[in-house]
């Protein structure tokens, strides 16, 4: 019996050989992770099929069968277009100052909410403070344009305090185009993203606090030393994954706020698409800026992977 | 063990459900079957009520039953009405159809019937704006050929060298444009086109003066702004500019009108040598930017122009509170009158007069296009989609007759309108105001807007088709200082307030109908959807500027970097063709 469970152990801890008993012990799993490996397959591998469009010249009458086939040309013409170049850095500089922000935030808060000790105080504050992750776009857009308008709350407080002579138009000064943007973001996704860095952050072990607490540690001391270093590995991974998607800097936020006086800087790759791939029919164009998107994405994957294997860090793969 | 084995599958089925949902999620676009069908059964027992006679098919009445739905998309923003709405159930009993319309809302029409395309999913009846011929392209419309021989009310819309010019590519006849289409003797009242609008109070004030020109319209302006910084407790705007998507010809196309052309929309045609000329790069145009630069430095124009929505413009003007702007008569006055009559502000002398300003004084201008406009380039039309395409095209007829086209834009008799004894119709005050109210119109009034319509007169010889072209109508909504307004100026109605030359328009006219339909396959439809976004960038840009010199410049350098010769060569070969097949 116990000679038995010792091999069980041993068997758990490195990999089982792949076994007809093995398999049948493992069915479950089995046929699980065949739903979504099925899943991957339709949604994920299938459609990349469609890349074919690129390179073509794709029309609806005559489908992805018999559409012309081009080559380059699309590419060509994305890489001469000013447009794209100017639209694929608001991509990067939006998705960047986004992905600090928000990390920066969302650990500070997680960080603060852990220290108030009344558990009421903690939930309600939390509780709060995810609420506009649930807050659709549309909305939260919303509520900003009315609050930055000429006679929104911001622009009288600063009337009235005479911090400025007269209204400001926010949203037809370039400048504020992308503060804007990372305000919204934070705003909407602090409390969510804290989640995680909370449940983190519980995890630590109690004893080490005590034990720098015994060594007179203060508050200060114990977040610097402790709290910090522990959640290290949660905030690499997290960060590695959002590298990813940096150049998914957003398509709502810029599509909603933005307008054409400041499109030179809110313009996102997803718009670009949207605008000559579906409203000017150029399928093929709109394909291949999703292509290129996908490729800067997985570059920007590796190379963070990289950095953080060089650095000795939790990473991906 | 047992447990947490259940627990897994159903954690994993739910999961896995809630994944695909997000994908699978279809909105079943066929309208219920309206719920209060009782209320529109009483309301309307006294109008069709009467026995169906088995030898009069024309009277037959649809049961619940034999109604068919129908969906259509319209290209444009709009509002929908309720369902159950009383004139629709009233259309769907009479002609067995009834159509749930859906409108563009925060996208453009391009966004909106790109998406269908992509998908594959239309609509029954479609209207797709500037993205009518993708529509065609993509094989997802029905020709109407046959059924405009076999529906005598289709073909009698327009004469056959018209429908001609409805033709696509292959031949055929897809979509039909409803507007501006006149049957019987034309009864133009109002200026449905651009001017520059200003609210007759202000005219009022300043003692009905001469305004010719653009500093003419703005020393009034500036004026009149300087004695009445408020209007009901709320700033004045002396001028704003619709600048959103689409919209933004209230700011880019005046300078062609200012030059005295007719509305080609996208260029000018100079009649004297058949050419096309850009609008964009004249003397009048720097002329026209450089003032509004000029005035918005002043503080006269809007400081939020460049970011405002159609619907804040529509609300800013709803305040009463902006003295005038430049706009299409459809763009704004249907909404702007019927609120002004609600809150009384067109007693108080804020409704808009058009102005037919020109670059210098005393030329000749064509603002109004006098007759009827033929826009080939977008219309209503029926997809493939259609289960049904026989009975949408009689719907299409039905549209036409006499009695459905009286119930969509008069109303039920007795309730809407009244008829006296020589057979005219007229509403009585309080009619009218409830044909303003919203409320009213999204549960009894049924347009069908986008549907086929006539101007002009009725087909009994004597009343209009539509009530805004009432003689009597038209004199009896017509507020006080208005009348007042065309008294000092010598003027009936609205086209005399304008006094545009009377002119026959060229065979080539609209050049627009060409321009709208322009794709990206060809350099000039790259270099005309290049030159709209410059124009939309650089405009807003250009009037706000300190330096209007600089910005100019500016402004030119990337315009013309946009190869508008492009754009122009394809003009003027369509130009050529067209005018060759007028000879």
């Amino acid at each position: 019996m116990a000679r038995e469970k010792k091999e069980r152990v041993k068997e758990a801890s490195i990999t089982p050989k792949i076994t007809r008993k093995e398999l049948k012990r493992q069915r479950v799993l089995i046929v699980w992770s065949i739903i979504f490996v099925i899943y991957g397959v339709i949604f994920c591998y299938l459609p990349l099929g469609g890349w074919l469009m690129a390179f073509q010249k794709y029309k609806p009458k005559t489908g992805l069968l018999h559409s012309k086939f081009i080559g380059l040309d699309k590419f060509k013409f994305l890489f001469a277009d000013a447009t794209f170049f100017r639209v694929f850095r608001n991509t990067i500089a939006m998705g960047t100052i986004n992905m600090i922000t928000t990390l920066i935030m969302a650990v500070l808060f997680a960080i603060l909410l852990n220290e108030i000790r009344t558990s009421i105080t903690k939930k309600v504050v939390q509780t709060i403070s995810y609420l506009p992750h649930f807050l659709s776009w549309i909305i939260v857009t919303g509520i900003l344009h009315d609050a930055l308008s000429s006679t929104g709350i911001v622009n009288e407080l600063l009337v009235n305090w005479h911090v400025v002579d007269t209204y400001i138009p926010f949203f037809s000064i370039e400048k504020y185009f992308w503060g804007i943007v990372a305000f919204a973001n934070n705003w909407k996704e602090t409390g969510w993203n804290a989640i995680v860095y909370l449940a983190a952050i519980t995890s630590i072990d109690p004893c080490l606090y005590e034990a720098a607490a015994i060594d007179g540690a203060g508050r200060g001391d114990k977040i610097w030393f402790i709290t910090l270093p522990s959640i290290k590995p949660t905030i690499m991974i997290l960060t590695l994954i959002n590298i990813g998607n940096v150049i998914n800097a957003g398509f709502e936020i810029q599509y909603l706020l933005g307008n054409p006086t400041i499109v030179d800087v809110s313009e996102t790759i997803d718009i670009y698409v949207l605008r000559w791939g579906i409203s000017q029919m150029d399928y093929s164009l709109g394909t291949a800026a999703g292509i290129f998107k996908s490729l800067v994405s997985i570059i920007l994957i590796l190379i963070g992977n990289s950095v953080a294997k060089v650095l000795g860090e939790e990473r991906l793969f | 063990m047992k447990l947490k084995k259940i627990t897994a599958l159903l954690l994993g089925t739910v999961l896995t459900a809630s994944m695909l949902t997000g994908c699978n999620e279809k909105t079943d676009v066929k309208p219920d079957a309206p719920a209060d069908q009782q209320e529109v059964e009483t309301q309307t027992g006294d109008e069709g009520g009467e026995e169906v006679a088995p030898a009069a098919e024309e009277k037959k009445e649809y049961a619940e039953d034999e109604i068919t739905d129908f969906t259509c998309f319209i290209g444009m923003p709009g509002s929908e009405i309720n369902d159950g709405n009383e004139i629709q159930e009233i259309i769907a009993k009479k002609t067995g159809v009834r159509v749930k319309e859906t409108w563009l809302t925060g996208q453009t029409a391009e966004e909106a019937v790109g998406t269908m395309i992509a998908a594959g999913e239309y609509p029954d009846f479609i209207n797709g704006g500037d993205a009518s011929v993708s529509l065609y392209e993509a094989d997802a419309l029905v020709a109407w050929d046959d059924y405009i021989e076999q529906y005598p009310n289709i073909k009698e819309m327009y004469s056959d060298a018209e429908w001609d010019m409805f033709r696509q590519e292959d031949g055929k006849i897809y979509w039909a444009n409803v507007f501006t289409n006149s049957y019987g003797e034309n009864r133009e009242t109002g200026h449905n086109d651009e001017a520059f609008w200003i609210q007759c109070r202000v005219l009022e004030w300043a003692g009905y003066p001469k305004v010719e020109t653009l500093d003419d319209y703005f020393d009034v302006l500036e004026n009149f702004y300087a004695e009445n910084p408020t209007f009901e407790g709320n700033p004045v705007i002396p001028y704003t500019i619709l600048c959103e998507d689409w919209r933004y010809f209230c700011l880019e196309n005046a300078p062609e009108f200012l030059d005295g052309y007719p509305n080609d929309g996208s260029v000018i045609v100079d009649v004297d040598n058949m050419k096309i000329v850009d609008y964009n790069t004249t003397p009048t145009a720097k002329m026209y930017f450089g003032k509004l630069n000029e005035e918005y430095n002043k503080g006269m124009i809007d400081k939020e122009f460049a970011t405002q929505t159609y619907d804040e413009y529509i609300a800013k003007l709803s305040t009463g509170c902006v003295l005038g702007m430049c706009d299409q008569n459809w763009d704004f006055n249907y909404t702007i009158t019927d609120v002004f009559a609600q809150q009384g502000y067109d007693k108080l002398g804020c409704s808009y007069v058009p102005l037919g300003l020109t670059a210098e004084p005393g030329m000749e201008q064509q603002w109004h296009s006098y007759g009827d406009t033929l826009n080939n380039s977008s219309g209503i039309a029926v997809t493939t989609a259609c289960e049904d395409p026989d009975l949408a095209f009689k719907f299409l007829s039905d549209c036409l007759d006499q009695e459905i086209h009286d119930l969509r834009y008069w109303g039920v008799e007795g309730v809407d309108y009244l008829v006296d004894d020589d057979g005219m119709y007229y509403r009585t005050e309080e009619m009218r105001k409830q044909a303003t109210d919203d409320q009213w119109k999204a549960n009894h009034v049924c347009t069908y807007s986008y549907f086929p319509q006539w101007l002009g007169t009725s087909k009994d010889g004597k009343n209009a088709m539509q009530p805004s072209q009432q003689t009597s109508e038209f004199f009896a909504t017509l507020p006080e200082p208005i009348v007042k307004c065309f008294e000092a100026y010598g003027a009936e109605n609205y086209p005399d307030m304008i006094h545009s030359k009377v002119c026959e328009t060229g065979i080539w006219y609209p050049m627009y109908s060409y321009s709208n339909a322009m794709t990206t396959d060809t350099p000039g439809g790259v270099a005309w959807t290049k030159m709209g976004e410059t124009k939309h960038k650089w405009l807003p840009k250009v009037v706000m500027g300190n330096d209007f010199e600089a910005s100019w410049s500016e402004y030119m350098d990337a315009y013309n970097a946009c190869k508008p010769e492009d754009f122009l060569a394809e003009m003027q070969e369509e130009l050529e063709r067209r005018a060759a097949t007028a000879e």
